[in-house]
């Protein structure tokens, strides 16, 4: 199926309450976009032009809605001093913290987008994106959250116990990640782009809500006021469990909440759904990955069931990134189902398949 | 005594759940100064405090950070219990293989499981965290493994236990190399579906079932 208004044209009126010719839909494709083009992951490496190539292809074959500059959740880290594992193809990892104990949290500073690590060929990526498709579909930075990012600066573990140990030095490692982040948005927003952040670590599936509250909200609030003072919206994602944090994440000022599928998108919706749009919540694993063309369109419906009356807008999604070998035609049926139910949303006229939660 | 000992299992429970590391050392001492046996302060102290933070987990009460406190203290109570324990020859001589599977990187569980495999008198070939399968079969092989346990907390690597089983078949080895699993999303019921040979719902059962199975495998074919 063809749709009938660029991305940007449906995100735009989307926006403005108009009508559109569907919901928009971003299936989440990540790394897996070097499947696109046929390279391996790990050819990604500081190549800008090789993410760009991947993203614009991959765009081009599906059509969703939202391109985004994104590898893994260590770039920022890696240029502040962690050292990251390449797979061959695979999707980067943490090999070892930029820091091992909490006396050298004076020698960190905060990265440079233009000279640090990897950043500057995410930069690259990022202006490439914008002159190729920057007209046709939104097109964004992934930044990671100033909270996650510091537990790669001294280690996921050491930085977990911090928590309870040492709270100044947790506080003292978010200042600094805050630093890196704000810089990063800065670089992608000059470019063109909108930043969207990614916060595994602030979700209840690891912290408590009280922990949320005391360690990575303040950055991320302090983050997400920067990106709107330049004028942006932002995004954001927190993967796992987040139900008791919803309130914050909005309080956080993003007008956008991605959710896991562990969530539940009906809650969701009826708890802040007045208040910020939603995106989510296709299961990446069970139904995206391993699931058949039929399991991805129920799926699909069964999303849109659940939120497409939200206040603030919906938009369909994976609960998070979909795996690198997630099947083409799985991502193209989400993006099809999405094109099927149209809009505007005739609910009686959806295929009954499951009950609400 | 009798009563004391109870006493004394029941503090180290407590100061292990509530995440405190220099109380639990100091009983773990005073469990070594008054001669009382180190499996059971493990088991009924260490291992119970930790199942009891596992609970609250679940019950969202403790998050990671609690967790790995807790982990701490126990792991600085095993470190004094464990060299008092006295070991038992049951296993002797039979090889195992342990791991936390891929995709899951939380290996307390694992750990407290291998300290109770070797005071059985298994020798423990730890392969440690993030395992991917078919390394669990490969060092099987070349250490002559009786026993393949697998560890995981995570619901989304549970497909891995599986794979572990399809590559000893495939390799037809599942007879000779026996298959047991555990962790927190484990249940009898899924070990009975992916046809591992066993599960165990803590550490101390998992020694008893690794006993069970080199001694019952001898004659058992399946």
């Amino acid at each position: 199926m063809k749709d009938k208004m660029t991305s940007l044209e449906r995100m735009t009126a989307y926006n403005k309450g108009e009508s559109i010719d569907r919901l928009p839909c971003n299936p989440n494709i990540a790394n897996g976009a070097a499947r696109v083009i046929g390279c391996k992951i790990s050819e990604f490496k500081g190549n800008g032009k090789l993410i760009a190539k991947a993203q614009v292809e991959a765009y081009r074959m599906f059509g969703h809605d939202g391109v985004r500059i994104f590898t893994d959740l260590y770039v920022q880290a890696e240029a502040m001093g962690a050292k990251v594992y390449y797979p061959l193809d695979d999707t980067a990892n943490l090999e070892t913290p930029a820091i091992n104990d909490v006396s050298e949290i004076e020698k960190l500073q905060p990265a440079n987008p233009y000279k640090d690590g990897h950043l500057p060929a995410h930069l690259e990526a990022a202006k490439i994106l914008i002159d190729q498709i920057g007209l046709e579909v939104p097109c964004s930075g992934g930044i990671v959250g100033p909270f996650t990012n510091a537990f790669f600066l001294i280690g996921i573990e050491r930085m977990t116990k911090l928590i309870l140990k040492n709270p100044e030095a947790v506080h003292k490692l978010c200042e600094l990640s805050l630093e890196t982040c704000k810089r990063y948005a800065e670089a992608f927003i000059k470019i063109g782009l909108t930043p969207t952040i990614s916060e595994p670590m602030s979700s209840t599936t690891i912290v408590s809500p009280k922990q949320f509250k005391e360690f990575s909200f303040p950055y991320l609030k302090r983050l997400i006021d920067f990106i709107l003072s330049k004028g942006k919206t932002v995004t954001l994602h927190i993967c796992g469990k987040t139900e008791k944090i919803w309130e914050d994440m909005v309080a956080s000022g993003a007008n956008c909440l991605s959710i896991d599928n562990v969530a539940s998108l009906y809650n969701c919706k009826n708890k802040v759904g007045d208040k910020v749009r939603i995106m989510g919540n296709v299961d990446p694993s069970s139904v995206m990955y391993d699931g058949t063309i039929q399991d991805v369109r129920q799926a699909t419906i069964e999303c849109v069931k659940q939120a497409y009356d939200s206040p603030k807008g919906y938009i369909i999604c994976s609960g998070c990134s979909l795996p690198i070998n997630t099947p083409f035609a799985n991502i193209q049926a989400m993006m099809d189902t999405a094109r099927e139910i149209g809009y505007p949303i005739k609910i009686d006229a959806l295929p009954i398949q499951f009950t609400m939660d | 005594m009798a009563q004391n000992k109870e006493l004394l299992f029941k503090s180290l429970s407590d100061a292990v759940f509530e995440m405190e590391e220099e109380k639990t050392v100091t009983l773990s001492n005073t469990i070594i100064e008054e001669n009382i046996d180190a499996y059971e302060a493990i088991e009924k102290g260490l291992s119970d405090g930790m199942n009891r933070a596992g609970q609250l987990y679940e019950e969202e009460e403790y998050f990671i950070p609690e967790l790995l406190t807790c982990a701490d203290a126990m792991y600085a109570g095993l470190d004094i219990l464990k060299q008092h324990l006295k070991v038992n020859n049951a296993g002797i001589k039979n090889k195992i293989v342990i791991g936390v599977v891929e995709g899951d990187t939380h290996d307390i569980g694992k750990n407290l499981v291998k300290v109770m495999l070797e005071t059985s008198g298994f020798e423990v070939i730890d392969l440690g965290r993030d395992i991917p399968p078919r390394d669990f079969v490969e060092k099987a092989k070349e250490v002559n493994a009786k026993i393949i346990a697998l560890s995981t907390l995570m619901t989304t690597t549970m497909e891995g236990m599986k794979e572990v089983l399809a590559i000893l078949k495939k390799e037809n080895l599942r007879d000779q190399i026996k298959v047991m699993v555990g962790g927190g999303p484990i249940s009898q019921g899924f070990a009975e579906k992916i046809g591992a040979d066993g599960y165990a719902v803590n550490a101390s059962e998992a020694a008893k079932l690794a006993i069970k199975l080199v001694i019952g495998g001898i004659d058992h074919e399946r």
